[in-house]
């Protein structure tokens, strides 16, 4: 072979290699864009008080991340934070000591999330949850984003509900004395004083109370008009059992416990009739094909019922996936577009207020005392 | 009214009373704390309702089925949590059956869920009218039931040979292995026994209250609070404590119904918050000024 012959081959092969290389520069990030990256850890109560809800915000996160496009590759581990402020900032803090974390989908137990607020801002990591606890969005905290009406809307919806279509003015008022509890008291008290109506009976009942009899005894002492409750699931089943056996025929307004499937099959459809709690969405009660489609796919993944929690949860994660498909990259990049963005989920259009409450609407549901299915009788956007 | 409040603390105070007898047995017997007797109710409760939803059967029937699967169960929880640790310092004990209490949460947790399950009634969850006063048959039957396994406890250890022996153990094991009682067998007894127990209780708070994997806390607090009141070590001081937790828990939020101008003069008094803390306020003075208990003797008759 000649000297010119080989300086062309060399020349061919050069210009082979460039080509390969400039293809591979280009491919390179297109490859990058097309399998975005998702490092999603959930960080929730699967046992203690709020294990139920807590599962259920596992589930739905579980359920958006199975159906997320393939363009995102989601890493996501789930870890149980119990039900102490300081499991939950442990399981914070180990996460986030394991790699770079996009977005935590957080515990639903407002103490735990007062708790992680600050180890989310100082690592700017977003946190989405489903806590309907108000002060979690009032810390001027930019990192968290609550995709659950807050007190603010639920009580609302609550208190509306009561005035408006019961058209009650004598409301004895029985809450719990968690941070969730107290929360939507204030709220129930303060939008019932806007109204000029001041309840005429109140009082709190610890997680663990058993027998209510001695609080039922008061609320029928004060002679109400209505009961509204702002319990957790379990013991909102308590009380309605509880006020039943002792011929309580007042007209019951719960809080999103009595939502949960799992609670309302504590209990017989006969005891649920004429109760109504507010919540942000009636899964088992559809609505809707992609309601529907959510509902039968949660069923067969899960063996169980999903409630409002699960639904919000999923909308959480669902909405992230969608900035991370649409170039979010970053945690910053996350939560500058949870911010200002708007999704479409199966609940609502979530949209930030400026402070990360994302959820606003609210509905009614009520039981006719035939089934334990609930019926949705009154929308509050 | 008052009558309907005292029935509520009675039906509440006998089952508390059930599940602080078996922990004090196991305490007299072993000088330790089980931690896990809360879980044991728990276990109760969960076996009462897998029971209960294959043999589809009252509670009332299954009730001696679910001791006898409670007492199997302490048996073999004695040989976990106490005879491998019980030549050690009693604190590792008390951390074994709060391992052991944990993994029966947790167990719980991953066959049945987070969810409330609500167990079978002990014969109906119907109510009845007697006097003027509402009350529940699933209550009159923890009464009833309740009494029941609190004598024939009573007779097994103080009518009975077996009784002798476990008595013996509880006062001075040395002692008993001296005159020739197998010990450690008279130990496992008490564990089965005192499980037994809690598990009796465990089948009729799930039905009145639901259960949960995570209520066994709630529930062994009660009975520590229970046997420190009564007498540490006191089995009937045990079960005095268990109504006096119920009549604070039902009674005293109740007072303002029974005298009226107490709403008016110290209506935060009589809140359910405020009767918990009294409890507890209660429990320090005794503590204090009386830590044999209310019950107690100086020198206690054990088991």
């Amino acid at each position: 072979m000649k000297v010119s012959d080989m300086r062309r081959n060399n020349r061919r092969r050069d210009n082979c290699i460039g080509l390969l290389v400039a293809t591979a520069l280009v491919a390179c990030p297109l490859a990058a864009s097309a399998q975005a990256e998702l490092n999603l850890p959930i960080l929730v109560p699967i046992t203690g008080f709020l294990s139920l809800e807590g599962t259920s915000q596992r589930n739905g996160a579980l359920l958006a991340i199975k159906n997320a496009p393939s363009s995102v590759k989601i890493t996501a581990e789930v870890t149980d934070t119990g039900s102490s402020p300081e499991g939950a900032v442990t399981a914070l803090e180990r996460s986030l000591s394991r790699g770079k974390v996009s977005a935590v989908a957080a515990s639903m137990l407002g103490t735990q999330m007062l708790a992680m607020l600050p180890v989310a801002l100082e690592n700017k990591v977003p946190l989405a949850t489903v806590s309907g606890t108000a002060d979690i969005t009032e810390k001027n905290n930019p990192y968290v984003f609550r995709f659950f009406p807050g007190d603010a809307v639920a009580k609302g919806a609550h208190v509306r509900y009561v005035l408006e279509e019961l058209k009650k003015k004598r409301v004895a008022l029985v809450y719990q004395t968690t941070a969730y509890g107290q929360s939507g008291r204030k709220h129930i008290v303060e939008l019932l004083k806007k109204s000029g109506i001041e309840p005429v009976m109140e009082e709190a009942l610890d997680v663990a109370v058993k027998d209510m009899s001695a609080v039922i005894g008061k609320v029928q002492a004060a002679r109400p008009d209505v009961i509204m409750l702002h319990l957790h699931g379990g013991p909102s089943a308590l009380f309605i059992k509880q006020a039943g056996a002792a011929k309580v025929n007042l007209p019951i307004v719960a809080g999103s416990g009595m939502s949960q499937p799992t609670t309302v099959a504590l209990m017989e459809p006969a005891e649920l009739k004429g109760l109504c709690a507010e919540t942000n969405a009636a899964p088992v009660a559809g609505g809707s094909p992609q309601m529907d489609k959510f509902l039968a796919q949660y069923r067969a993944e899960f063996k169980s019922e999903p409630d409002g929690f699960a639904v919000g949860q999923y909308d959480a994660t669902s909405m992230i996936i969608d900035v991370v498909a649409k170039g979010a990259k970053t945690p910053e990049d996350i939560r500058k577009a949870l911010s200002g963005g708007s999704f479409k989920g199966l609940a609502m259009t979530y949209k930030s207020d400026g402070k990360g409450n994302m959820a606003h609407s609210a509905v009614i549901i009520c039981y006719d005392g035939k089934t334990r299915m609930p019926k949705i009788v009154k929308r509050y956007d | 009214m008052l009558l309907q409040i005292l029935a509520n603390a009675l039906a509440l105070g006998a089952a508390y009373a059930l599940l602080a007898l078996g922990f004090v047995l196991i305490l007299n017997a072993t000088g330790a704390v089980n931690f896990a007797h809360g879980d044991m109710v728990m276990a109760g409760g969960y076996v009462a309702i897998a029971m209960g939803s294959v043999l589809q059967l009252p509670g009332a029937l299954l009730l001696p089925l679910v001791v006898a699967v409670m007492a199997l169960l302490g048996f073999v929880f004695s040989w976990f949590a106490y005879f491998p640790l019980k030549n050690r310092p009693p604190v590792s004990v008390f951390i074994s059956t709060i391992a052991l209490g944990i993994i029966f949460q947790n167990s719980a947790n991953a066959i049945y869920g987070a969810a409330p399950r609500k167990g079978p009634p002990l014969l109906s969850e119907g109510n009845f009218g007697m006097g003027g006063i509402t009350i529940g048959a699933q209550a009159l039957g923890i009464v009833v039931v309740a009494i029941v396994l609190i004598v024939a406890q009573h007779l097994l250890l103080n009518r009975s040979g077996i009784g002798r022996k476990l008595r013996a153990t509880a006062q001075d094991r040395e002692m008993a292995e001296a005159v020739g009682i197998r010990v450690n067998r008279m130990i496992a007894l008490t564990f089965a026994l005192g499980s037994a127990l809690a598990g009796a209780a465990g089948l009729m708070l799930s039905n009145t209250f639901f259960i949960t994997p995570t209520d066994g806390t709630n529930y062994v607090i009660k009975a520590y609070i229970a046997v420190t009141i009564g007498g540490w070590g006191s089995l009937s001081g045990a079960v005095c404590g268990a109504l006096i937790i119920a009549l604070f828990e039902v009674l005293f939020p109740s007072l303002p119904l029974l005298i009226p101008p107490l709403k008016i003069i110290a209506p935060w008094l009589f809140t359910q918050t405020a009767s918990t803390i009294l409890l507890y306020v209660g429990l320090l003075a005794i503590m204090f000024f009386r830590p044999q208990g209310l019950f107690g003797e100086t020198v206690q008759r054990r088991v």
